[in-house]
């Protein structure tokens, strides 16, 4: 096999050179404004790419699903026997639950409230990771045209995810929690206390600055406090599981298990920000009447 | 022709190391198909080339990673262009020397972009040497050698090399 020769003139070779060389420059003296220029134009090589990402993540996704299914009859039977014993365990639950199921109908209409008072959200899929070693974060498929930006919090059902740091016309970035160089406002939910989470280079998350004086203890939650952007009151960020108090330190630290695994996430909906309300808004101040 | 196929290597690359190389890490760390692909297109195509596929490369893969644009496209621009050079002063080239080669410089890059990124106080130099920069440059000297071997075995390599480069 040959490889094809475009030959290059002397001439065009300096010029290609002198123009890298100018745009390395350029990216060392201007690296702010460069950098969110290339960004802009890397919008349609990011859509363009997305494609056979997309495509590669379908196709891997698939492989992985008849992997699992063929795995999961190897222990079929045995499975079986065990749902029959517990089929027993849930007819008997059943009646339990009819009656729950009445105060379940009372709940619903506060739940409902809640659901109000969400932000609204954008649901993706997970269809990369990170390319490199130094971030641990996420492709989503859902970016910019979708109403993606940066800065936006992820969640899924169980808890926090991370954050958007990049987005292209229809891929986004999210930096997890358990990445060092992530950092969400967190509220211990029994003793409300605050601090910020950080990720630990252990793939775990840490709740740092938390007042002395707190009575913080293994096993209490942390969620998001609302004070930064990004994130609504209250969504689960993880459980401490170790409390770390240095002598002589101002603050004490939590070492937290996040509720979301990140290395086994695949869907997420990402947090789209709302207008801030006015202060009028706010206190409930009654809009004139035109 | 050539820049359809670089173009290709471009889009290619992404996927390939977003999605499917993440079952080949190796306590967590991947390798850098990146790295990989701009050292021997440098190196067999010349400086200029492995300079301007190294910056699109590292562009259009800062597109998808939380590296930022500047330390991505300018260090796999910068390999491109030094194995070009390094390219030029070889007239025989074995694998062998070749994965040390990939070795040192996947290190000496490793080592680089801790001090680019501005990382958290806890990705210190050392802990980026130990649970990154060295697997990392393992991965990349293997999966590097390995694809050069391939060529050299079933083309005339330094034929290829000196074609490329007039």
């Amino acid at each position: 096999m040959r490889m094809v020769n475009l030959r290059v003139s002397y001439n065009a070779r300096r010029i290609a050179l002198g123009l890298a060389v100018i745009l390395v420059l350029g990216f060392l003296l201007l690296p702010g404004q460069l950098q969110s220029v290339f960004q802009s134009i890397g919008s349609p090589l990011g859509w363009v790419i997305s494609w056979p990402l997309q495509a590669v993540a379908g196709i891997h996704d698939r492989i992985a699903d008849t992997w699992g299914r063929y795995v999961a009859l190897q222990g079929v039977e045995e499975e079986n026997q065990q749902l029959k014993r517990e089929l027993d365990l849930i007819k008997e639950q059943n009646g339990q639950l009819r009656e729950a199921s009445a105060a379940t109908e009372r709940l619903s209409a506060l739940l409902e409230f809640k659901r109000q008072a969400l932000p609204t959200s954008v649901a993706a899929q997970v269809i990369g990771r990170d390319i490199g070693n130094w971030y641990k974060t996420i492709i989503l498929n859902k970016g910019a045209s979708d109403g993606i930006q940066s800065d936006q919090g992820v969640i899924t059902p169980a808890g926090v995810v991370g954050r958007i740091v990049k987005t292209t016309a229809s891929t986004a970035v999210v930096l997890l929690v358990t990445d060092p160089n992530n950092a969400i406002a967190g509220l211990i939910q029994r003793t409300r206390d605050e601090g910020i989470v950080e990720g630990t280079t252990q793939g775990q998350a840490r709740l740092k600055y938390i007042p002395l004086l707190s009575n913080a203890r293994p096993g209490d939650h942390v969620v998001t406090s609302g004070l930064v952007g990004g994130f609504p009151r209250g969504i689960p960020i993880g459980t401490i599981i170790r409390i770390d108090k240095e002598e002589e330190a101002l603050f004490q630290s939590a070492e937290l298990s996040p509720e979301v695994d990140p290395n086994r996430v695949e869907d997420v909906l990402v947090i789209r920000s709302l207008p801030l309300p006015t202060e009028g808004e706010r206190l409930g101040v009654p809009k004139p009447k035109p | 022709m050539k820049a359809l196929v670089y173009f290709t290597v471009i889009i290619g690359l992404v996927p390939v190391q977003s999605v499917l190389l993440s079952h080949l890490s190796v306590w967590g760390v991947r390798p850098d198909l990146g790295f990989v692909a701009v050292c021997l297109i440098g190196l067999i195509a010349g400086e200029l080339d492995g300079l301007l596929v190294g910056l699109a490369l590292g562009w259009a893969m800062s597109l998808f990673s939380g590296q930022d644009l500047i330390s991505s496209a300018i260090l796999k621009g910068a390999v491109g262009y030094i194995a070009g050079l390094a390219g030029q002063q070889v007239v025989y080239l074995s694998p062998v020397v070749l994965v040390m080669g990939l070795l040192v410089v996947s290190c000496v890059v490793g080592l680089v972009t801790p001090l680019a990124l501005t990382l958290s106080s806890q990705q210190d130099l050392w802990w980026a040497a130990w649970t990154v920069v060295l697997p990392q440059a393992c991965l990349d000297a293997v999966i590097g050698g390995a694809i050069y071997w391939l060529l050299w075995s079933r083309l005339n390599i330094e034929q290829v090399m000196s074609e490329s480069r007039m």
